[in-house]
């Protein structure tokens, strides 16, 4: 327990946020584990995410994971910046190229702008060579202080 | 090559009761969501998906039991083991295995499971053999699954069956 | 219904894939690499990605409620995994009536693959509803 009686500054308060600010990664290898386990909750049972053959049938290498999924990872990036008591406002993203099998997804988000205590992000997520797969941009909230 | 996996420990643990575990009380969604998976793609007969009672293969542990505790003396690894016993907190040998497969299953069953029923699962060593198959010696192991409600009606009492090679 | 020894029961029938053991994965928690991946069932030994024995299991179940009717009971019922059920299979669940005791219904159980090879092999016994 802090005995300090100063008030504390929530670490996603906005006046320790500046421009330029990377967001602390959200990282994920990506196989069948997580897409079956996301199709299981978004009924979302898709052969090319469920089957190699059934992607190679659609023109892509291998089975690919859901642009849903995606969106969640990016998602889970913002909640971890917000903070408990933070809001994320707006979220545009744009998937570029497919999340294939066995890639590491890392979910990026760079802070671009700070009007108030709304903050504006770019965000995007890339495999493990550094191709971006999901661009996109957001908006967010954060506590003042 | 290993010539037995049988050594005294093993063979002497027959019938320890190794955990009990306790479920959340069962939900209409997981009877409908489990009768959707079971039946598809065919519709699940409308009594599963009213809820009116759980199909008898059921899993009411399917997402993690709500408290779990060993019953084995000195064991304190808080190892929740769903499918199966925790081996290593027997003492049993640290096998290394290429495959683990679903060998049989032998279920004897009392009533019915329904919507906001508790359900018990204590589980016990049942009885480890090995033969020579096409994959070498494999180890049949047998764990024993009796489940109880919360008025301890016996609501199942399985043997399952697993090939380890 | 009049049951007699050597009654055949309705058949209960599925194509067996990805399709399946992925939604069975999703209700029973059971995302095992051997279910979800070729390369993994492979090497494994059994050529490719193969089906959940709880899932014959639930089929099983499926048959015997069907034909037992509502207030039925299946009391018992018993199987063994023989052979792996892969990708494109079509999986059929049987059931002959072997033995009749008063209002208990014994049963030879089993599922099979399109050719006639047995997967999994057993028996139950039911009670019919009245």
């Amino acid at each position: 327990m802090n005995s300090s009686s100063a008030p504390s500054i929530p670490a996603s308060a906005i006046s320790r946020i500046q421009v330029g600010d990377q967001l602390q990664p959200f990282i994920r290898r990506t196989d069948f584990d997580n897409w079956n386990r996301y199709a299981a909750v978004n009924d979302e049972f898709l052969p090319h995410s469920m089957n190699d053959e059934a992607a190679r049938r659609e023109g892509f290498p291998k089975a690919f994971g859901m642009g849903n999924l995606q969106w969640s990872y990016v998602h889970s990036l913002l909640r971890a910046f917000i903070g408990p008591d933070g809001s994320i406002l707006r979220v545009d993203v744009q998937f570029r190229n497919p999340n294939l099998r066995e890639q590491t997804v890392t979910a990026h988000g760079t802070v671009t702008g700070i009007d108030g205590t709304t903050v504006s992000i770019d965000l995007w997520t890339q495999e493990d060579e550094g191709a971006r797969l999901a661009v996109g941009k957001a908006l967010v909230s954060l506590p003042s202080g | 090559m290993t010539e037995t996996y049988l050594n005294d420990t093993v063979i002497n643990a027959k019938g320890t009761l190794c955990s009990r575990s306790v479920s959340y009380p069962i939900e209409a969604s997981a009877i409908r969501k489990w009768a959707m998976a079971v039946y598809w793609p065919e519709p699940a007969p409308q009594k599963f998906m009213d809820a009116e009672y759980a199909p008898e293969d059921f899993d009411a542990f399917a997402w993690g039991p709500a408290s779990y505790a060993s019953l084995l003396p000195g064991d304190d690894s808080s190892v929740v083991v769903r499918h199966g016993i925790n081996e290593r907190a027997l003492g049993f040998p640290e096998w290394k295995f290429r495959a683990g497969l679903n060998g049989g299953m032998n279920c004897t069953y009392g009533v019915r499971m329904h919507v906001g029923d508790v359900i018990t699962d204590v589980k016990s060593v049942g009885e480890y053999t090995e033969r020579q198959g096409r994959n070498g010696l494999m180890l049949i192991t047998q764990s024993i699954s009796t489940w109880t409600n919360q008025r301890d009606e016996l609501v199942k009492r399985t043997i399952n069956t697993g090939i380890c090679y | 219904m009049t049951v007699k020894v050597g009654d055949e029961l309705p058949t209960f029938t599925r194509e067996t894939g990805f399709a399946n053991w992925n939604r069975y994965a999703a209700v029973n928690d059971e995302f095992v690499p051997i279910h979800m991946d070729d390369a993994a069932g492979e090497a494994a030994g059994n050529g490719g990605a193969f089906g959940m024995g709880n899932l014959q299991w639930a089929y099983l179940h499926n048959m015997l409620r069907s034909w037992i009717g509502e207030n039925g009971e299946i009391l018992s019922i018993e199987v063994q995994f023989r052979s792996p059920n892969v990708k494109g299979q079509t999986v059929t669940a049987k059931g002959v009536v072997t033995a009749i005791d008063g209002d208990v219904i014994s049963l030879d159980v089993w599922t099979e693959q399109q050719e006639g090879t047995k997967l999994a092999p057993g028996s139950a016994k039911v009670k019919m509803g009245k």
